[in-house]
């Protein structure tokens, strides 16, 4: 195997992406482990190596003994055409291993849009790619990650789902798993054991029924013995929950090439868009104590030369100020650097403004998100102009002047004053810079503004909402670029095509994994490298199995349709939802739940939610 | 002072490039603690010189890297420290305390030499080589820092044998940069009726002219040559 490999890595380009054997990786010899875990990222090595929960559940099953957890990842291009060509079975990065080898496959969803690379990637593994045609000797295909939380398109093959936090889950999953194989257990008895789980779906066990005009009619268990609701799992202490202090260190450059430090969980924002915020409730922190250990670790074990604060609001965690402070003392004689992405606009700047200058200036974002304040009442982004004006002054005069704006198009309720808000918003910006005196700013501005389309996503408010359709998003986006054409301003924008693909799947029910696997046989694949997604393909797909996109991405649902997630407790409850929908119509805004709580459904969870005690 | 560190860039690595390989050689020397030098400025990072860049593809038997350091350090235990810290089949082979007025490696860096490790029968390695050899010139694709450019390659070959399914080459770093064993390959490929197919090219070692300028492997020249 391994002499047929190093041929196919003399042809390809960035062969350092299969050679595994990094700082760190795991060595325990594959034949010595007594259940094996491949943990398959569907996208390339440097995305797959940038992310920080692979990292976790790595960490935490090659610490579990007897476990051994191996990572692949999908080949580029023309790595899978000379693999098929050779016939060289997709191998693990470690022990260059067959996946179907493995007892156990796992994927993490984390975008729609990597969705056809999984079932490349099971095949070229050598396992059936749907689970009803798997056997007993072939691996369980399991999956989790934030995409999980609808995981209905994925059902055909996907033979067990894993939602909500994952520290716990993959431990408890994998040693059931284990005793099921010292205990001889036949597949279907271990999909039944795996269905006792708490936070995990096994699809099989489930049927659904349609009404005539294609909404879901019923959604039950085939039996009793079948949980009816999977409640999401949540890692409820994340102090003492486990981190990675010596995670594999890639020989090459990848996307996010430094320590990532997560300093919290959750986001109590509750902007009405957003997944993860409604997804990885409730906020949880980790103390400062524990970050600068877990910090000295990090950098002890990688030798990185940099550090990210990870969270989905940096700006909120509640000690931030010191956390900069301390970190930049701790490790200036290393010469470790700190950055602080996703900054919202309403964060404390100035202070953590003056630490990060002192070590790099990086490029600041701010995400306003929608062009009127009317509009960001909409989505409850509690973020108003003269907000946003403040910031970028201080930031120009403390000597930023590139800046990044984040907007999105086809919010509910959306007019074209609203697309011209975004332009205004941009053009206030530039006055700003201007309004510094010469002297006292630093040259050559560069404003970027890149406005995405709403992509409505389960479990979040706008779950009933129909996105845009193609052709109106590509007006609106023509208008924006007339509007945009400001000196110091560039504008980015997204492809509307695959924001509608992304959509069907977010939403989606059962029948896209029909749409999938005729999408997979075509020959898509990295739909989300736009060099390689083919639309012409999908809809084809979608023709062919009489399947109309409109009927996921652009449909405004009721909200007492049964949706194809409605099974899944994630914390937040539908009547909040359905809620904060009305309240989103009537552009009122809730209040960040740290003020009050606003009773989401994680009240429920007693000891878990610190707001709601 | 400086560390000139003689070390192995295993073919189990051949794929790392000199970029990758320099990052992967910084976070080593972050993670030994020895004390190295940093650079000034917003983004300071471990200072490092290489003595001949070696290129994706090709392994190393001992390729040579400068480190400035601070204070006094011995070379065993710079060895040792280095040793604990360097990932996968990385291996430092040596260690030599320099001057701080020493020359620059890359300054004495005068060619390299390459064994490519074929299954091709040697014979045919053979009449090719004589073939190129004995030419007046042979034209050639070389890739240089400004793209590529056709050359008269003959120059750059120092020596070149071909021992049992091996081809044994020399290559000189002239004004106008170096020769890399994939362009002599091709050469041997086309003088040849053999197909072009796999190889695997090793540079043994990094040359620098001594006294007498005799071509010797750079880690035993001395201050004055």
């Amino acid at each position: 195997m391994t002499d047929r490999i190093e041929r196919l890595l003399e042809r390809v380009e960035k062969p350092v992406r299969y050679i595994g054997g990094e700082l760190n990786a795991a060595v325990l010899p594959f034949a010595e482990a007594e259940i094996t875990f491949a943990f398959c990222f569907p996208d390339t090595y440097e995305v797959a190596m940038s992310h920080l929960g692979m990292k976790i559940l790595y960490g935490i099953l090659n610490a579990m003994p007897g476990v051994l957890c191996e990572r692949a990842c999908m080949p580029w291009v023309d790595m899978l055409t000379a693999m098929r060509e050779e016939q060289v079975e997709l191998f693990s990065l470690e022990s260059r291993t067959p996946l179907r080898r493995f007892d156990i496959v796992g994927f993490t969803l984390q975008y729609e849009m990597s969705y056809t690379n999984i079932l490349h990637m099971l095949a070229l593994g050598g396992i059936p790619v749907k689970a009803a045609d798997r056997g007993e000797e072939d691996a369980i295909v399991i999956a989790g990650g934030p995409c999980a939380s609808n995981p209905e398109p994925l059902h055909r093959f996907i033979d067990a789902f894993l939602i909500g936090d994952g520290e716990d889950a993959i431990a408890e999953v994998t040693s059931l798993l284990r005793d099921c194989k010292r205990e001889r257990l036949t597949r279907a008895q271990k999909l039944r054991k795996l269905a006792q789980v708490e936070g995990v779906y096994v699809p099989v066990l489930y049927a659904v029924e349609y009404h005539k005009d294609g909404t879901l009619q019923s959604f039950a268990p085939i039996d009793a013995s079948v949980p009816a609701v999977i409640r999401k799992r949540f890692t409820a202490d994340l102090e003492n929950a486990y981190y990675p202090t010596s995670p594999p260190v890639p020989y090459t450059q990848v996307i996010h090439d430094r320590i990532m430090l997560e300093i919290m969980r959750g986001c109590t924002r509750g902007c009405r868009f957003c997944h993860a915020g409604m997804f990885y409730r409730p906020v949880r922190e980790r103390s400062v104590e524990k970050l600068l250990a877990l910090a000295q670790e990090l950098v002890d074990s990688t030798g990185y030369e940099e550090i990210s604060l990870s969270s989905l609001s940096s700006g909120d965690y509640s000690r931030l100020q010191e956390l900069c402070e301390r970190l930049t003392e701790q490790f200036k004689d290393q010469h470790v650097s700190l950055s602080l992405p996703s900054l919202r606009i309403d964060s404390v700047l100035k202070g953590s403004l003056e630490q990060t200058q002192a070590v790099r200036k990086t490029s600041l974002t701010f995400a306003p998100e929608a062009g009127t304040q009317r509009l960001r009442d909409v989505i409850n982004k509690g973020v108003t102009q003269d907000d946003l004006t403040e910031k970028l002054r201080d930031a120009f005069e403390n000597g930023w002047n590139s800046v990044k704006l984040y907007f999105m198009m086809g919010l509910p309720t959306e007019t074209p004053e609203d697309i011209e808000g975004i332009a205004k918003l941009a053009k206030a910006a530039v006055d700003t810079y201007y309004a510094v005196p010469k002297g006292r700013r630093a040259k050559g501005l560069r404003i970027t503004v890149s406005v995405s389309v709403l992509v409505p996503k389960p479990f979040t408010p706008f779950q009933w909402c129909a996105q845009d359709t193609p052709e109106t998003v590509r007006d609106k986006q023509q208008t924006l670029r007339h509007l945009l054409n400001i000196r110091g301003v560039h504008y980015n924008w997204h492809d509307s095509l695959t924001s509608q693909l992304e959509a069907c799947f977010a939403l989606g029910d059962r029948r896209m994994a029909d749409v999938l696997y005729r999408a997979y046989e075509l020959g898509c694949k990295l739909d989300g490298w736009s060099e390689h997604f083919r639309y012409d393909l999908w809809m084809q797909a979608f023709r062919e199995l009489g399947i109309d996109p409109a009927f996921y991405a652009n449909r405004a649902r009721g909200t007492d349709e049964i949706l194809p997630w409605d099974f899944i407790d994630i914390g937040v409850t539908k009547a909040y939802l359905k809620a904060e929908w009305e309240r989103a119509q009537r552009a009122e805004t809730t209040p960040d739940c740290r003020e009050g709580c606003n009773f989401c459904g994680l009240q429920r969870m007693k000891g878990l939610c610190k707001g709601c005690e | 002072m400086r560390m000139m560190v003689i070390y192995v860039k295993p073919v189990s690595l051949r794929h790392i490039g000199h970029l990758d390989l320099m990052r992967t050689m910084q976070r080593a020397l972050r993670r030994s603690g020895l004390p190295v030098r940093y650079s000034r400025g917003f983004n300071p990072h471990i200072k490092l010189s290489f003595a001949s860049p070696l290129s994706v593809g090709i392994a190393g038997e001992r390729e040579i890297m400068d480190v400035p350091i601070d204070g006094e350090c011995g070379e065993e235990s710079f060895l040792e420290q280095l040793n604990r810290v360097l990932p996968g089949d990385l291996k430092a082979v040596g260690a030599r305390c320099i001057d701080d007025s020493f020359p620059t490696l890359m300054g004495l860096a005068a060619g390299s030499r390459y064994r490519i490790e074929t299954d091709h029968p040697a014979d045919a390695l053979k009449d090719a080589a004589k073939r190129l050899l004995s030419a007046e010139n042979y034209q050639a694709v070389r890739r240089t820092k400004s793209g590529e450019s056709v050359c008269d390659i003959l120059p750059y070959i120092h020596t070149l044998e071909i021992k049992d399914h091996a081809v044994s080459f020399t290559a000189l770093n002239l004004q106008s940069g170096s020769l890399r064993p994939s362009v002599v390959m091709d050469a041997l490929f086309a003088l040849s009726d053999i197909e072009p197919c796999g190889y695997t090219a090793i540079r043994e070692a990094i040359l620098a002219r001594d006294a007498q300028g005799d071509l010797v492997p750079l880690e035993v020249i001395s201050h004055d040559g």
